[in-house]
């Protein structure tokens, strides 16, 4: 047991990789015992959640479906959560705890909306200005909150929260007064034209959804990996976020590198929230935060605060997620399970630092037991 | 099994990962006797003590008290069993008073109108004062710690295993803060403490205090023991030479100085603390080039806060600092160290290194923006942090597990020292200021370091030392300032002042 776990988690160089598939595929484990404790079938329930998201074929499809009509609408919900989790990412390299997420997506998504959305403008120029709006907006509060925390030594998580406040009750009194659409409830529908998403486009027999700004994401979270380790802004911001008495002590401005952090959050944070506003929705809820920029915080975490890590981590929680509706329409589980194994999957995450002492602990006895055995031949 | 050890440990070995602390030690030690353990850092004489004090369990080995064999799984239990430790860093809570320190946990009860169970503080007291007394201590226990000296703190922690019950007493290093005075006073207690019975354990690398109270000595080298001495009948020469593993030699090599211009003009600086308390007082002085000048003086006496306001981490409040001729007393922190000055600061892991980045970035930290190590538009030559990093392990003898790649945090005190000293020297600043350099070195380490000081020195740059120790201040200084309560009275060339005569001015003793 032990000699197998050395084997496949022992390893310096893969541990990085093999550590989280390894948490990763515990958790399901236990899932499906919680699966199987409510009387389904864990390994139909896995598969239901495969199909929702478009990875595996249904047994059915309505007309004009197919399994990539699931896939593109997966990857379109994925996009504004890459961008949230990246946002989330690069403010702890920084030391910093970006809880404000969803405010600053609705603040960019709003004013991104109001301007844009609503007007008449031809889709070549109205979507690369979303996009835009989306990063100056995200961007000037990002700096805000890195400007008190700089200049007034505001505590980031009180002063993103109490932004978090302003927003939503600012831009849902302007919805409310004057952007309302009766029926729905919820603000106008932008235009097609400034919407980031292709909606209901025939590729041969089926009609999907075309997120355009998923292999900008992608891009993004290989250029933020660039910046964290190849540059020296990066390195400062690392310098800043792992000790802020040695950042100082090195010559760097420890507050002006928490407010460019902030900033490229924020900025990141208002991609997702163009993305998510006038991307995956096209309209915007008065007075309700969206989970995302919460759950981004999750994600983060699981793909370990680094930018590449954070395509797969948000793959993976957003796959489940997605696939949700479907194994609770198919299996009679309740999606709140899905929740349940997105739980069980951070949880053991977080012990993978724990994983690896104890790895690294058998690798040290099962190397000194073969030294033993192998001084008993030599005398022999 | 006989009765006339009261501790033995018989073939100890602990293992942590990639490194052995302790081979197949044993030691074996007598009722009331003082035991030494010898040994340069890392030797394994600490981690031999944790398992003794429960802090630690051996991989392999027993462990007999009394003549019984024992498990001891916490320090709980290793109380119970009448072993106490006073450790390196003193664990007191600091606004609480003295008495209440040290009956934290067992305190006497007494019950108000004989219901309500509260602290009975005056039996509490007046128990302290009389084991106070019994042993010569001289301790008030009404007293509040943040207001007594580390010297009375440190016997605060003596005072806590005795009222414990304490009868075999381990002393980790416990004159690294003390001055002189002080640590004569503490010598003697631990004579009066073996005089009444209790047997004691002193771990250290300072040969002469082993010279001067111990009975027997175990010297540890790289986890194994080298050898167990009757201290009366060996030279300390001997013992240093078996610590090390060779010849060592005490005096540093030092041509006579030569100044040239000022470097550093320091004029009536005053720095306050957060809590606008003046901590450096009016404090003038100027430093040469090829001039060694040292500050003596207690810790906590404000030589910390003089040094982070030179290096620009403090705000002066008024005063002005000069580095050749130029007045850098609001200047940012980089423009500061452009300029000329390196600085080697008290708090290696909390302000010197970034524990949790590599060693080559720790090097290049405070030069990764600059060419080589970064090109236009700020991108970064992983290259040159490895050809610089390689190059400075090399020069420095820094040794870490997975050479410029290892995580800084996971090296030894020591060698996160010897890669700051590194860094630092090679800035080649004009002035240089070194707190504390070979604080928790090994002897070895601390010969080389001196040597490197006075090459800088001999190079005809100007060096700031600040240290605690005065054996080094002696054999390095220059010119000697000596800094009591903020303020520098004293300033005089090294070679007309006697050790205790600095220690003197050091306590505050004689003022002018």
């Amino acid at each position: 047991m032990k000699k197998i776990c050395v084997k496949l988690l022992g390893n310096d160089r893969t541990q990085f990789i093999a550590i989280p598939i390894f948490s990763i595929l515990l958790s399901l484990i236990v899932g499906m015992i919680i699966i199987a404790g409510l009387g389904k079938y864990p390994l139909t329930a896995y598969m239901n959640l495969l199909q929702g998201s478009g990875l595996m074929p249904k047994p059915a499809y309505s007309a004009y479906q197919g399994m990539l009509t699931d896939f593109m609408s997966f990857l379109n919900m994925l996009t504004p959560m890459m961008f949230a989790a990246l946002s989330v990412a690069v403010a702890q390299k920084a030391g910093l705890f970006n809880i404000g997420v969803s405010g600053q997506m609705l603040a960019a998504g709003f004013v991104a909306t109001v301007t844009v959305g609503y007007s008449e403008m031809t889709a070549v120029i109205a979507k690369p200005l979303v996009i835009l709006i989306g990063i100056v907006v995200g961007m000037l509060v990002g700096a805000l909150v890195g400007f008190l925390k700089y200049r007034f030594n505001i505590n980031e998580v009180v002063s993103t929260i109490m932004i978090n406040y302003i927003v939503q009750y600012l831009t849902s009194f302007f919805i409310n007064t004057r952007y309302i659409d009766e029926i729905s409830r919820q603000s106008r529908a932008v235009s097609r034209a400034s919407r980031l998403t292709l909606m209901q486009v025939t590729v041969g027999e089926l009609k999907v959804d075309i997120p355009l700004c998923i292999i900008l994401a992608v891009i993004i979270a290989v250029l933020m990996k660039f910046l964290l380790d190849r540059t020296s802004l990066g390195f400062e911001i690392k310098a800043v976020g792992s000790n802020r008495n040695a950042a100082r002590y090195a010559g760097i401005s420890v507050g002006k590198t928490m407010v460019v952090s902030m900033m490229i959050s924020g900025a990141l944070a208002g991609l997702a929230g163009v993305t998510y506003y006038m991307g995956y929705l096209e309209s915007i809820q008065p007075k309700v935060l969206t989970d995302t920029g919460f759950d981004a915080i999750a994600v983060a975490l699981l793909g370990n605060n680094n930018p590449i890590g954070v395509i797969f981590s948000s793959f993976l929680i957003t796959g489940v997620t997605k696939g949700s509706s479907y194994m609770s329409a198919a299996s009679g589980i309740e999606t709140e399970i899905a929740s349940v194994i997105t739980g069980l999957i951070l949880l053991f995450s977080a012990c993978s630092a724990f994983i690896r002492y104890e790895v690294k602990k058998w690798k040290t006895e099962l190397e000194e037991a073969e030294r033993r055995n192998a001084d008993v031949k030599n005398n022999h | 099994m006989s009765e006339e050890y009261i501790i033995e440990m018989r073939h100890i070995t602990k293992r942590f990962p990639g490194i052995v602390a302790n081979d197949d030690v044993s030691i074996q030690i007598r009722k009331g006797e003082i035991y030494a353990l010898l040994g340069e850092n890392g030797a394994g004489k600490s981690t031999l003590m944790s398992m003794l004090f429960g802090m630690y369990e051996p991989d392999e080995g027993e462990i007999y008290v009394k003549g019984k064999k024992v498990h001891i799984t916490s320090p709980n239990y290793a109380t119970k069993l009448n072993i106490g430790m006073v450790h390196q860093h003193f664990k007191l809570v600091s606004n609480y008073t003295i008495a209440e320190n040290i009956i934290m946990g067992m305190e006497p009860v007494k019950k108000v109108l004989g219901l309500f169970p509260t602290v009975d503080i005056k039996k509490a007291n007046e128990d302290i004062r009389k084991l106070s007394e019994e042993y010569g201590l001289e301790v008030d226990p009404t007293q509040v710690i943040e207001k007594v000296n580390v010297s009375i703190r440190q016997r605060v922690e003596i005072l806590k295993m005795l009222y414990r019950e304490a009868e075999i007493l381990i002393f980790d290093e416990p004159t690294a803060v003390l001055t002189p005075q002080e640590i004569e006073f503490l010598l003697q207690i631990i004579r009066n403490l073996r005089d009444s019975g209790k047997t004691i354990i002193l771990i250290t690398h300072k040969l002469e205090e082993i010279k001067q109270v111990a009975d027997r000595c175990a010297i540890l080298n790289r986890g194994k023991i080298v050898d167990v001495l009757n201290v009366a009948e060996t030279s300390t020469k001997t013992m240093a030479n078996l610590m090390v593993g060779r010849e060592v030699s005490f005096t540093v090599d030092k041509p006579p100085a030569r100044f040239g211009e000022t470097v550093l003009d320091v004029q009536n600086m005053t720095v306050r603390n957060q809590d606008n308390f003046d901590v450096v007082k009016n404090v003038s002085f100027q430093v040469h080039r090829g001039e060694i000048f040292a500050i003596a003086g207690v810790s906590g006496n404000g030589q910390i806060e003089l040094a982070d306001a030179i290096a620009g981490l403090m705000e002066v409040a008024s005063g002005r600092v000069m580095l050749n001729g130029e007045d850098i007393t609001h200047m940012p922190i980089r423009r500061r160290t452009e300029k000329g000055i390196s600085y080697i600061p008290e708090d290696r892991q909390e302000f010197g290194l970034e524990l949790d980045f590599t060693l080559r970035d720790n090097l290049a930290l405070k030069s990764y923006y600059k060419e080589p190590f970064s090109g236009r538009g700020g991108v970064l030559r992983p290259d040159e942090f490895e050809k610089y990093g390689q190059k400075l392990i090399e020069e420095y003898d820094i040794r870490s597990g997975q050479g410029t790649m290892t995580q800084v945090r996971s090296m030894s005190g020591g060698n996160q020292q010897k890669a700051i000293v590194g860094r630092e020297i090679e800035l080649q600043s004009d002035l240089m200021i070194f707190v504390q350099p070979t604080r928790g070195l090994d002897i070895g380490a601390i010969e080389n370091i001196h040597k490197q000081i006075i090459a800088e020195r001999n190079k005809g740059k100007a060096i700031l030392l600040i240290s605690l120790e005065l054996d080094e201040i002696m054999n390095c200084a220059d010119t000697i300032g000596v800094i009591y309560n903020g303020a520098i009275d004293k300033i005089a060339p090294a070679e007309t002042l006697t050790m205790n005569q600095v220690g003197e001015f050091m306590m505050g003793v004689k003022s002018k």
